[in-house]
């Protein structure tokens, strides 16, 4: 059943509100965030869908959520690995949690460390993240939508 | 599996107040440290996000989102670099002069150059006439005549890949005129075969790997001046007299003795090499033996290891180089016959 809806998913993006028969959808949209002229020549920060993206480009990850079914759901949670050639900084929304390596282990970015030469460790920092999670303590009610994010830079 | 909450989340459902919150954060998360080239252009973000719930009969239930992937476009960048420490020294009229460049990729493609120079620009007192330019073709850093590849436009413009560089040398010839100290301006530039413009602009495409290309601050053009110094030095020369007669006095009489000094005086920058001083013995006058000095110091007449000699004739020294601010003095005698 798992692998059936996940197959679905893939095999239609384009529908994706629409995916998860009786229970869930997940949709993944990416923004450039830019800093442009605005009214009066001052700075203001837009975001935009990518045209074009080069390294050093701010990018925003939103993942929208909702419950398709007709019950509550339980034990929620959206886990996103960070692709490879994005840096992690940041920005995400709250009660996230992280992993800096891989998957294995999770907790908040402050309680983390990185294996460094000789058996040493050092503070994890965001560059280091590979994936972020939000885990839900309270139902999602039916019917029900959301959205997290975070943001990354282009190596 | 389920996961343990952390703090409140009354907001999470509130799409809006969560962007809020994001937005409120974005300000400081800008540090954008993006290395020198970063990521290759063409390569394919791809983001795929995974919820997990429970079903409500026991068990777990998971779903994967849609896969958004970006393509990284290509940026173009290209900066140029004088490489010389300091002025490129040179006499006026001297030919295949030398100005160092290093041509550098900013950009994240592969990227091909089309390379050009100036001469004709301001704030300099003359300009070098630009003979070639030549590709470091193995890759030493140093001038190699005919093993480094002079540059043809078309032929042979290069090539880097993201984050390279490559050493370019200008030849030039530097004009008789040029007086010491005159200096002449060079500009070498490299111009990005994709394409130019103002930042961001871009060209649907045309990017390493499928993607666009875009301009990127360097505006796909980089440039750099070189300068050339004349160094030329000149000798102001002096030639003076004293008279002893045989009575105690300074009259022309036979057996006076006449004591010629030369001093000669280099001026302006570097050095003149081999400067040698002649002088003949006027007729009527004997040339005393022995009497040839140099800065004070006794010469032998013979041809020797010591640079004066005299030949039957007149006087000779050779002074070998001197540097431009020193004078030499050669002193000789000769008696009024």
């Amino acid at each position: 059943m798992r692998i059936w809806i996940a197959l679905l998913a893939l095999a239609a993006p384009a529908a994706a509100f629409a995916a998860g028969p009786e229970h869930v959808s997940l949709a993944s949209h990416v923004f450039v965030e830019r800093v442009k002229p605005g009214p009066g020549g001052k700075p203001v920060t837009v975001r935009e869908a990518p045209g074009i993206v080069t390294p050093g480009d701010r990018l925003i990850f939103e993942l929208d959520y909702r419950n398709v079914g007709a019950e509550p759901a339980t034990g929620f949670t959206i886990t996103d690995p960070i692709p490879a050639s994005v840096a992690f900084t940041g920005g995400e929304s709250e009660n996230a949690l992280f992993s800096v390596d891989g998957g294995r282990s999770w907790g908040p970015l402050g309680s983390l460390r990185v294996a460094g030469p000789n058996g040493a460790s050092r503070p994890a920092t965001p560059a280091d993240v590979t994936h972020v999670k939000w885990a839900f303590a309270r139902p999602i009610p039916a019917g029900a939508a959301g959205s997290v994010s975070f943001r990354g830079v282009v190596k | 599996m389920r996961y343990q909450a952390l703090g409140a989340e009354s907001s999470a459902f509130v799409k809006n107040a969560l962007l809020a919150a994001a937005t409120a954060v974005s300000a400081a998360a800008f540090a954008a440290p993006a290395e020198a080239a970063g990521t290759a252009a063409g390569t394919t973000i791809s983001n795929v996000a995974t919820a997990t719930y429970d079903l409500p009969g026991g068990g777990s239930g998971s779903v994967q989102s849609n896969v958004v992937t970006l393509k990284v476009d290509e940026l173009i960048d290209v900066t140029v670099a004088w490489r010389d420490p300091s002025d490129v020294i040179g006499t006026a009229g001297a030919t295949g002069q030398l100005l160092s460049f290093t041509i550098t990729n900013g950009g994240n493609g592969n990227e091909s150059y089309t390379l050009g120079t100036i001469a004709n620009l301001g704030g300099d007192d003359f300009d070098p006439a630009i003979g070639a330019i030549v590709l470091d073709t193995n890759g030493n850093g140093a001038y190699d005549p005919g093993v480094d590849t002079v540059y043809v436009p078309g032929t042979n413009d290069p090539q880097l890949t993201p984050d390279q560089s490559v050493a370019v040398f200008v030849l030039s010839a530097l004009p008789l005129a040029a007086t010491d100290g005159n200096r002449g301006r060079a500009e070498l530039t490299a111009v990005s075969k994709t394409g130019t413009g103002t930042p961001g602009t871009s060209f649907a495409g045309l990017g390493q790997g499928g993607g666009n290309a875009v301009i990127g601050a360097t505006g796909g053009k980089g440039l750099a001046d070189g300068f050339y110094k004349i160094q030329k030095a000149s000798v102001a020369f002096l030639k003076s007299a004293a008279i002893a007669d045989p009575f105690g006095g300074a009259s022309q009489v036979p057996g006076s003795i006449i004591t010629y000094t030369l001093a000669a005086t280099v001026s302006g920058t570097g050095t003149l090499a081999n400067l040698k001083i002649t002088d003949s013995v006027p007729s009527g006058t004997s040339y005393k033996p022995g009497s040839l000095t140099l800065d004070g110091g006794a010469l032998t007449d013979a041809a020797d290891a010591d640079p004066g000699s005299f030949a039957g004739t007149g006087i000779a020294v050779n002074l070998g180089n001197v540097a431009s601010g020193a004078t030499r003095t050669v002193t000789f005698k000769v008696k009024i016959d």
